[in-house]
């Protein structure tokens, strides 16, 4: 196949990605401050698209490390081809569908590892993975990220409660913590930009170094840093509302307080591990501390269903898409033909997964508050005005 | 530096970050509410978690916030000093929040 034409389709498959991880990931800043209603859910989704946008070009750091060493590269090691980086893509896009359709908060970076790591075993082999590397960048994080976010949260909940309590009668000024709300969900925003755009910066970097276009050990240019950017910030602000539903008020019920503390938790967190050079997920970060806030606040319940359900695609997310990654990579390898196939396939699975979607929209309008409507219309009229006399007598029957 | 020590250093980090926050912000909205200035707010029309569902509701809220300023046992230069507590607190949780942002931006340190 020819070289360029296979670089545009990763460029492009890449800004999907990119496009979905926005999208994926608008809940992990935005769904506690929609859930608490410190801001309307689409002025939320627009400051998460423009920070996020900001985010982006604030850092390239991480970029040029984007396999992490998981997959070895280099002249000693094992050189990992666009057509593999292609079929990685495609499985990480998939997962990150599918996880969305069941409205279920997984880690979009897990999925690129994965969707990386199933393409470079089924065409270079198991001696292509740096197990170690694996374990310590990728497993570790994913089991103590919630952990640690969690327990943040929980301490912070703790506080911020403590702190604020007063006697029964004595207003306690708690309906304050919606205006922190908007700042510390911002910030968690504007950290999500830093790290996640990266990402694909990263895989479209090393796609033009692979491909001569672009000298090795050089950054991301101007124009991949802007389009992967845009494509971010667009992800963010079509908003990933059945994530939004499940972070907002599938796991517990967010009181503004809590919400403050669990965000604050997420971008305390969020910020020291990147500070100290240790790549933790955002996704799994914000949801546990969402756990750990709900934990904190007497009173409140946990859903551990819906918990178990969030941690179930956690664990599955690597093998999945990897699995998915090797099967793209498979037909990849057997040629032009093959590559067209996975475009074919992987077009066919995203309408699919869309048209499904359709079936019950998600969106701005029901995300947090489709059960509360229905409250609502009941609480507008407290004494409701007696039925009609005809009416009285239909219930009397 | 290995991998438990990174992971505790994290832990401690966030922790510590987040409780600084956290408390200077719990802490303002408490002096803030001794000084009188209880933060009402808006009726939020579209929300699930918040009690305020209507107009009314949120003005029986003011009624609620304006008597608990008039029993307040407090002096005047009381007041006056917990007000300027709860600004100061603002203020610090604010420059925590702002050196965050300069740590996750390598432009302004390098």
């Amino acid at each position: 196949m020819d070289f360029t034409l296979i670089v545009v389709l990763v460029i492009v498959l890449a800004l999907i990605f990119d496009f979905t991880n926005g999208f994926h990931d608008t809940a992990n800043a935005m769904a506690t401050p929609i859930a608490t209603g410190a801001m309307r859910p689409k002025v939320a989704v627009t400051v998460a698209a423009i920070l996020n946008l900001i985010g982006a070009f604030l850092s390239t750091e991480v970029a040029k490390t984007i396999s992490g060493g998981i997959i070895k590269e280099g002249d000693d090691g094992i050189q990992i081809t666009p057509e593999l980086i292609f079929a990685g893509l495609i499985g990480a896009i998939v997962w990150n569908l599918i996880t969305w359709l069941r409205g279920l908060p997984s880690s979009s970076s897990h999925a690129l590892f994965g969707g990386l790591i199933g393409a470079a075993i089924i065409g270079v082999g198991f001696q292509a993975i740096d197990v170690g590397v694996l374990t310590s960048k990728v497993i570790l994080p994913a089991l103590l990220a919630p952990l640690i976010a969690g327990s943040v949260a929980y301490t912070a909940t703790k506080l911020a409660y403590a702190i604020t309590r007063r006697d029964i009668g004595k207003p306690d000024g708690r309906g304050g913590f919606r205006y922190a709300q908007i700042f510390s969900s911002s910030l968690v925003a504007l950290a999500h930009g830093t790290n996640d755009a990266q990402k694909t910066m990263g895989i479209i970097t090393l796609t033009l170094i692979a491909g001569g276009y672009q000298a090795a050990g050089t950054g991301p240019e101007t124009w991949v840093i802007t389009t992967c950017a845009l494509a971010i910030a667009l992800g963010t602000y079509t908003g990933g509302w059945r994530i939004i539903r499940t972070m907002g008020r599938g796991l517990t019920q967010v009181k503004p307080a809590q919400g403050f503390a669990a965000e604050t938790s997420t971008a305390a967190t969020i910020l020291a591990s990147s500070h100290l050079g240790f790549a933790l997920s955002t996704t799994q970060v914000a949801s546990g501390s969402v756990i750990g806030s709900g934990l904190g606040r007497r009173g409140s319940t946990v859903r551990w269903g819906m918990a178990g359900k969030v941690a179930l695609g956690w664990v599955l997310t690597l093998p999945a898409s990897g699995i998915m990654g090797a099967f793209a990579a498979g037909l990849a390898l057997i040629g032009p033909i093959g590559i067209l196939l996975d475009a074919v396939i992987g077009t066919i699975v995203v309408v699919a997964i869309f048209w499904w979607s359709r079936r019950s929209v998600v969106s701005h309008h029901n995300a947090i508050n489709d059960i509360d409507d229905a409250g609502r219309v009941v609480k507008i009229r407290k004494t409701p005005r007696k039925p009609p006399r005809r009416d009285r007598k239909k219930v009397a029957l | 530096m290995n991998i438990v020590t990174e992971f505790l250093v994290v832990a401690g980090a966030s922790l510590l970050a987040a409780a600084v926050v956290v408390s200077l912000y719990s802490l303002g909205l408490r002096l803030l509410t001794s000084a009188g200035r209880i933060p009402t707010v808006e009726p939020a029309e579209f929300t699930g978690a918040i009690t305020i569902l209507t107009a009314a509701q949120a003005a029986k809220e003011a009624k609620r916030a304006k008597k608990a300023r008039k029993a307040n046992p407090l002096s005047d230069g009381q007041k006056r000093a917990a007000l300027l507590g709860a600004y100061a607190c603002f203020v610090l949780c604010a420059s925590a929040v702002l050196y965050g942002v300069y740590l996750i931006v390598p432009a302004l340190h390098g």
